[in-house]
């Protein structure tokens, strides 16, 4: 039965030529469109680190003096050094890093010293974010704790300074001074970069990576947002009241988050007690992805193109649906006799739905590709996410779905008027 | 006229195609929806990548220069700004900060206990010689007198004393004393007391298309022998910028070899940088708008052809009967403009209601009535260009047709 129904809707389709083509260009265009936005915002809003994020808390606390707090202030991105290392020494999590961005100058054997993107950062870093080494390993907590002059640097730096081979033991000349190189990074895609939103969402990773008590030590300059609500001289001091490392921990369990929500009031608590001021404190915990949600990653004009997209799929299928309409009632003669010689009402439905299905699928095919054309413009923007836009299985998936539930609810309204068609009446006026 | 002639049938004939003119009536509506609110955001978006930030920008480079740990280095800031002060073609330099460049963006407070923000504003800072680099028009007050200049480490540690001398754009003028007494006031950043002296005309820290772009301040301080690195500023003789900036550069290495010298950049290179991913996506919306006005096209001159094809019969015996082809071709065009005037009335709504979607979602100014005439006005010509086709397909059906049966 639905054999013949296909053939029927092939014939009819085969008949008006030009009419079918208008309405898979329609249909092509609509889903070539919603599909490229839909991606976009897919990728964007997608998961960086799946298999962890929900292991994976941005721990933030305000602990502002009495006379900076107001109730109902956002509560800071950043902690103060002197928060961040009373919670790294109190190890609560399974494992936890206080870091910051920063830049230097390195000096290569030869040429110009060049100005690099690095992160200080503790031991801890490259397991908690599953990060890949190529060459040697990381750091250790020892290194950590004896400020040792050693670092971790991207593969893309490995290429320029010392051509891609394995330089473990190599010195990175940092000014007049040395750090030695324990790992190379392998290749790491972490996008949106969700660490350290402050730097730059998207792109690629920081070049240097080394202890944040050596950069300390020597005295290298952090970036990103330093906050500091008094005067001091260093701002990166133990002492100095300014907020500027992202402070992450991994805690593998529910009971275990709970714990830890528990522990930070009463780390809030006894700061209070110890008279640092007299508010209630506020402190928040959230995971990768209420992380990413919080802090708006998916950029403005990116959800404003979807939404456009998708009202320009609405008005691509109200099209189809009168072209479509046109269509079946022009045909009425022929449904009629089809309605005279027994078919069912339930059978012209049928018909007709079928019919609008195939011209829906042949404009999801084409509409794939005039995605995949939106995708390569899109991926020649000058935007700092263009890079990582790539069409994944289950969008490829979705565009057949979206083409084929799209098109047969256009079909449904023209179906359910030449179903209505009156046998007699239909054949007499033919 | 015969056109009006022809309404009534018209709308009969209308009447009994009901479901589709009303879904074509909904499709124009949609698109003129869409369109009025494309256009509008497009058009924001290239009259604020062309808003003058007020000042020199033609005549105005940019060199970031940055220390090196550890490298014992001999310039000093005055060094740096005398040794490119003298490379040909720089008319002044100066040491600081740059509209589109991370300016500043602070509170500000009108005493000084500090407790309630009056608003936010950018701030300008610098070596000696900022405005005049800048190249600001002072309109009321007097510009910097080096004497009164406070010194640069002491603004570094905030621990300048007396108040800052201050110039303010006159849009922050207005919003913090209403009555025009700018002049002599004092203010407070978070660090520092600041004493206005003069009002300059415009000064824009960044083009976000808010009103609040222009609300700015610009103070200098006094360098000297301190080595800093950071943002050199080259104001070059006209016309010379390229050669300027580039002279003032190698000046500026030659007195500092221990600085990493990554980036120059025109003023314009600056502004191209910082709007480039917003016309991106403006380039993607204008693509959107014609491939949505294709569609549109392309469902009216179906629909259209249709109707020709179903009712040849009729046009036949119209003609028969002694219509010309101009009738003929005239009651399609008058057929389609009631069907896309209808289709606007409609859409007129439709874009209010999508652009107060936008507003709540996107912070988008309100759409302007005169968009939308203009939108109406492109549909009624693209519904006119979408049915010339299939009309004169109709007005070229012979009379003969109304003696054969189908």
């Amino acid at each position: 039965m639905y054999g013949y129904y296909l053939d029927l809707a092939l014939r009819s389709l085969r008949r008006n030529k030009v009419l079918t083509a208008l309405m898979v260009l329609t249909i092509a265009l609509g889903i070539g469109t919603s599909m490229t936005t839909l991606t976009v915002m897919h990728v964007l809003s997608g998961d960086p680190i799946p298999q962890k994020s929900a292991q994976l808390f941005r721990v933030r606390m305000n602990v502002f003096p009495d006379d900076r707090f107001r109730a109902g202030d956002d509560v800071p991105d950043n902690l103060a050094r002197r928060d961040a290392e009373a919670l790294l020494h109190d190890t609560r999590g399974d494992r936890q890093v206080a870091m910051s961005a920063g830049s230097m100058a390195v000096t290569p054997v030869q040429g110009d010293p060049q100005w690099v993107q690095a992160r200080y950062t503790g031991a801890g870093f490259f397991p908690m974010f599953d990060v890949p080494l190529r060459y040697g390993h990381a750091w250790g907590p020892d290194d950590d704790a004896n400020r040792a002059r050693v670092a971790v640097i991207s593969s893309a730096l490995n290429e320029q300074l010392f051509g891609g081979k394995d330089s473990v033991g190599q010195t990175l000349k940092v000014g007049d001074q040395g750090l030695r190189i324990v790992g190379v990074l392998g290749e790491w895609d972490m996008n949106p970069r969700f660490y350290d939103l402050s730097n730059g969402q998207f792109g690629d990773s920081e070049d240097v990576f080394m202890p944040l008590s050596t950069a300390e030590d020597m005295k290298l300059s952090a970036s990103g947002n330093m906050w500091c609500w008094g005067n001091s001289n260093d701002m990166q001091a133990a002492d100095a009241p300014c907020l500027w490392l992202q402070y992450w921990v991994q805690l593998d369990t529910p009971a275990k988050v709970s714990a830890y929500r528990q522990y930070l009031g009463n780390y809030i608590a006894l700061q209070q007690q110890a008279g640092r001021f007299h508010h209630s404190g506020q402190a928040d915990l959230r995971d990768v992805m209420q992380w990413l949600d919080f802090k708006g990653v998916v950029p403005s004009d990116v959800r404003l193109q979807m939404w456009l997209a998708l009202g320009f799929l609405g008005i691509c299928l109200l099209n189809t649906v009168g072209l479509l309409l046109a269509k079946f009632l022009r045909r009425s003669g022929e449904l009629g006799v089809r309605r005279a010689l027994g078919a069912s009402r339930r059978a012209i439905f049928l018909q007709c739905l079928i019919e609008a299905g195939v011209v829906g699928l042949v404009g999801g095919v084409f509409g794939l590709a005039l995605a995949g054309l939106g995708m390569l413009l899109v991926r020649h923007q000058p935007t700092d996410y263009a890079a990582f836009i790539h069409m994944d299985l289950r969008m490829l998936l979705g565009t057949f779905v979206l083409a084929l539930t799209s098109s047969l609810l256009a079909g449904l309204l023209p179906a359910w008027r030449a179903m209505q068609v009156a046998p007699a009446a239909a054949i007499k006026s033919n | 006229m015969r056109i009006h002639r022809q309404i009534r049938p018209i709308l009969a004939a209308l009447r009994s195609h009901r479901a589709a003119v009303v879904l074509l009536m909904l499709e124009i509506a949609l698109t003129m929806a869409v369109l009025g609110n494309l256009v509008f955001i497009v058009y924001g978006t290239i009259q604020r990548s062309h808003e003058p930030t007020g000042v020199a920008e033609s005549e105005i480079g940019l060199i970031q220069s940055i220390g090196v740990i550890g490298q014992d280095n001999p310039g000093t800031v005055a060094g740096n700004l005398a040794a490119m002060r003298a490379a040909p073609g720089v008319a002044d330099a100066a040491y600081g900060s740059l509209p589109l460049w991370w300016v500043d963006h602070n509170p500000l407070f009108l005493d000084a206990s500090r407790q309630h923000p009056a608003l936010h504003a950018y701030e300008f800072q610098g070596s000696q010689h900022l405005n005049s680099t800048l190249g600001l028009r002072v309109v009321q007050g007097h510009d910097f007198d080096d004497g009164e200049l406070p010194d640069a480490m002491d603004v570094y540690m905030g621990k300048a004393t007396a108040p800052i001398p201050a110039l303010l754009t006159e849009s922050l003028a207005r919003r913090l004393y209403p009555d025009g007494s700018a002049l002599g006031r004092i203010l407070y950043d978070g660090t520092h007391g600041l004493r206005v002296i003069g009002i300059v005309d415009h000064l824009r820290g960044e083009l976000t298309g808010s009103a609040g772009d222009d609300d700015s301040l610009v103070y200098e301080y006094h360098v000297s022998t301190q080595d800093v690195g950071g943002g050199f500023l080259v104001r070059s003789q006209p016309g010379r910028l390229p050669e300027a900036l580039h002279a003032a550069a190698a000046a500026l290495q030659k007195a500092n070899p221990g600085h990493v010298q990554n980036k120059l950049y025109t003023m314009a290179e600056l502004r191209e940088g910082y709007f480039r991913s917003s016309l991106a996506a403006g380039r993607m919306l204008v693509a959107i708008i014609v491939i949505l006005l294709v569609v549109t096209a392309l469902g009216v001159s179906g629909l259209a052809s249709f109707w020709v094809q179903q009712r040849r019969r009729q046009i036949g015996m119209r003609r028969a009967l002694g219509a010309t082809r101009g009738d003929i071709r005239h009651y399609f065009q008058a057929e389609n403009f009631l069907i896309v005037t209808g289709g606007v009335l409609l859409g007129v709504l439709f874009a209010y209601a999508l652009n107060l979607f936008l507003m709540q979602r996107f912070e988008l100014p309100h759409l302007p009535a005169h968009y939308l005439l203009v939108g109406a006005v492109a549909l009624w010509l693209l519904g006119q260009l979408a049915v010339l086709g299939p009309a004169l397909r109709a007005s070229n059906v012979p009379p003969v047709v109304a003696t054969r049966s189908v």
